[in-house]
């Protein structure tokens, strides 16, 4: 294994810079002397916040979203002097981490220690989706009314960030559980951040035990794939390719190979809140500060699902098996697609009776989980592990940004009505379009999308989702979510009838914030142009199959 | 010379691993005490770390991906041991009981 420091060390900067961050966040906070908390805690998210536009850009740079869409990279000529020749140096310097040619050593250009971490497309979308998650998070903390240890919360949440970055783009188990822990244990910490509020603290252990079991689970699965690939005598047994290798010698009748398929599927399920592991999630998302909600429902659910796509697509590929149930059985996508079925009936049907709106949205969550996996299903067509269809991966990573976007905003515009209100059940949401209209169109704009009606992306994702799972092959799934979609417009509306229809409890008006307002109409901006023009954004999501480099 | 590899078989081992691995799962899921839970959770992740170490020295002895797995493995439960009990500090200072069926303001 070699190391060579300069390339290395550029495939992991975007993770290094955000661990430079949060240090810098907590040091900063350390020489505030006598500043107000308020102050503090304003100050620790400002500069999360610049520092996290900066990641964004290096790793907008990193992975040539502009260069080579909008500039002919081969124009660009690093010998040339001046600034042209400046930039066009920068810009090769920072994009040579994605090229998968082959070193000296033998292994792809981008992947780091023995493929350990791989910076694929695949990488970059999640590091820029993560990032931006975290971005509008800390915006919406700013003025949130948390008090205590500001600089601890956010050194937290980009520690976080650096998890779930890690974990899309781990290329090898022990990396990947390291990953999620790392993204996992941030997570339970800032959701009972509120240590003398009762719920806050109960949705801190909540979610801490169900982590900690499914976490034993995961593990338990992973020690089984490590003794089947090691059986096999295959090199690098913990590597997700070593399992392709081993099936390829010792074939795929092993009771020891599905044991560990059920357990990491089971581990990791969790990670998503599907259905038979999701019984913490509407507890911890009701419970947790609402801005921490927020990000746990979107980034760490995101997270969970680039593991899982990494874990079944590049390691349990040759069991893909088919989600139509045509004459055979036997792969995850069964095993998925019954998965996908439970969990997008029972949140839709659970959803429909709760009082309480972050529980709603909770519920809603868990069924968009369930939409969520029949993308992940029909990456592999009925009978054709290892080729991709057309529809699968692009509609997967799709639902996913607009999901991740819709979903911020939708508990941002929530934490901006609780912070003043003090509550979060349907009933505080009356009549709030007389008391604040923008923030009730904001509302709107992402209950809409999360429904899925026409001009907003939510539509668009449920479509190509759809046809996904068509073009797969599992007709009766996509019947189901039809189905499932038309059942989700009750409790979509029902949130908007009392937006819109009811009597205000009280007259005053409901004022946001400019952080929070900037990373409101961020989202639905977002919201918006990813439903008008997907075009724009199709191209770089369905790159992900490809190695690198674009 | 006799070692554990002729001695044992790595069944064995595996079906004591396996046992273990029951046995916490049923003491997490059991117990009403949260300490209990997390002392559940550990005899889970310590049933992983003996497949891991048996995998290891009855396939690959000569290889350190499952030893270096273990050790990972071992520091991160520690880790992760440390935020639960602080956890339960903190539910403990605000309801005065580390009850699992008690702490439930959050349900429906």
């Amino acid at each position: 294994m070699q190391f060579s420091f300069f390339p290395d060390v550029l495939k992991i900067l975007p993770e290094l810079m955000l661990a430079l961050l949060a240090l810098m966040v907590v040091i900063f906070d350390l020489f505030s002397g006598d500043a107000s908390d308020e102050q503090r805690f304003a100050d620790a998210a400002s500069t999360t916040a610049l520092g996290l536009v900066l990641v964004f850009g290096l790793v907008v740079l990193q992975g040539g979203y502009i260069v080579n869409r909008f500039i002919d990279p081969t124009t660009l000529d690093p010998t040339a002097g001046g600034a042209g020749g400046f930039f066009a140096n920068i810009f090769r310097n920072l994009q040579v981490v994605t090229d998968p040619t082959p070193g000296p050593t033998g292994q792809p250009g981008n992947v780091l220690l023995n493929g350990a971490f791989i910076v694929d497309n695949l990488t970059m979308l999640a590091r820029l989706l993560f990032i931006a998650a975290a971005f509008v998070t800390a915006l919406l903390t700013r003025d949130y009314g948390a008090t205590a240890n500001p600089a601890e919360f956010y050194g937290l949440l980009l520690f976080s960030t650096i998890g779930m970055n890690l974990m899309a783009g781990a290329g090898e188990m022990i990396t990947a559980y390291l990953s999620l822990e790392l993204a996992s244990v941030a997570l339970y910490i800032m959701a009972g951040y509120f240590k003398g509020d009762l719920r806050s603290s109960e949705a801190g252990i909540k979610y801490y035990i169900f982590g900690a079991l499914s976490s034993g689970v995961l593990l338990y699965g992973l020690s089984l794939w490590y003794g089947y690939a090691a059986y096999n005598q295959i090199p690098n047994p913990t590597t997700f390719s070593a399992i392709v290798q081993a099936v390829a010698t010792g074939g795929t009748n092993s009771s020891l190979l599905y044991l560990a398929l059920i357990f990491i599927i089971a581990g990791l399920g969790y990670k998503i809140a599907v259905v038979p592991f999701h019984s913490w999630s509407p507890d911890v998302y009701q419970g947790a500060p609402t801005p921490v909600t927020a990000f746990l429902s979107t980034a760490s659910k995101s997270a969970g699902f680039f593991l899982l796509y990494r874990v079944l697509v590049d390691g349990f590929g040759p069991l893909a098996g088919s989600a139509a149930f045509a004459g055979e059985f036997g792969g995850w996508a069964s095993i998925l697609a019954l998965i996908a079925f439970l969990t997008m009936t029972f949140g839709n049907l659970a959803a429909i009776t709760q009082t309480n709106a972050k529980r709603l949205l909770a519920y809603s969550s868990i069924a968009h989980a369930g939409f969520l996996l029949m993308g992940l299903i029909a990456v592999f067509g009925s009978g054709q592990a290892g080729r991709f269809t057309q529809f699968g991966v692009p509609s997967l990573f799709y639902y996913l940004v607009t999901y991740t976007f819709t979903n911020l905003g939708a508990f941002g515009a929530l934490a901006a009505i609780s912070r003043v209100v003090g509550g979060d059940d349907l009933s505080d949401l009356n009549g709030l379009y007389r008391r604040n209209l923008g923030l009730a169109v904001l509302m709107a704009v992402f209950v809409l999308s999360l429904a899925g009606i026409p001009p907003l992306s939510g539509f668009f994702a449920k479509f190509l989702v759809f046809q996904a799972g068509w073009e797969s092959g599992a007709i009766w799934l996509v019947v189901a979510a039809v189905l499932n979609t038309i059942i989700s417009l009750y409790y979509y509306l029902r949130l908007l009838r009392h937006m819109f229809m009811s009597d205000p409890q009280a007259e005053t008006r409901i004022g946001v914030p400019g952080g929070m307002n900037f990373s409101l109409i961020l989202s639905a901006v977002l919201v918006l142009v990813l439903g008008l023009a997907p075009s724009f954004f199709l191209p770089a999501i369905s790159v992900v199959t490809q190695a690198a480099g674009r | 010379m006799r070692s554990i590899v002729t001695a044992m078989p790595l069944e064995a081992i595996l079906t004591v691993a396996a046992a273990l691995f029951c046995i916490g799962l049923f003491g997490a899921l059991s117990r009403r005490n949260i300490i209990g839970i997390l002392m559940g959770v550990e005899l889970m992740l310590n049933a992983v770390n003996i497949n891991l170490i048996a995998f290891w020295r009855y396939l690959e002895p000569t290889n350190t991906s499952g030893l270096i797995f273990a050790i990972i493995a071992i520091t991160v439960a520690a880790a992760e041991a440390a935020v639960g009990l602080a956890m339960v500090i903190a539910v403990y200072r605000t309801r005065l009981t580390i009850n699992a069926d008690e702490v439930d303001t959050l349900r429906g």
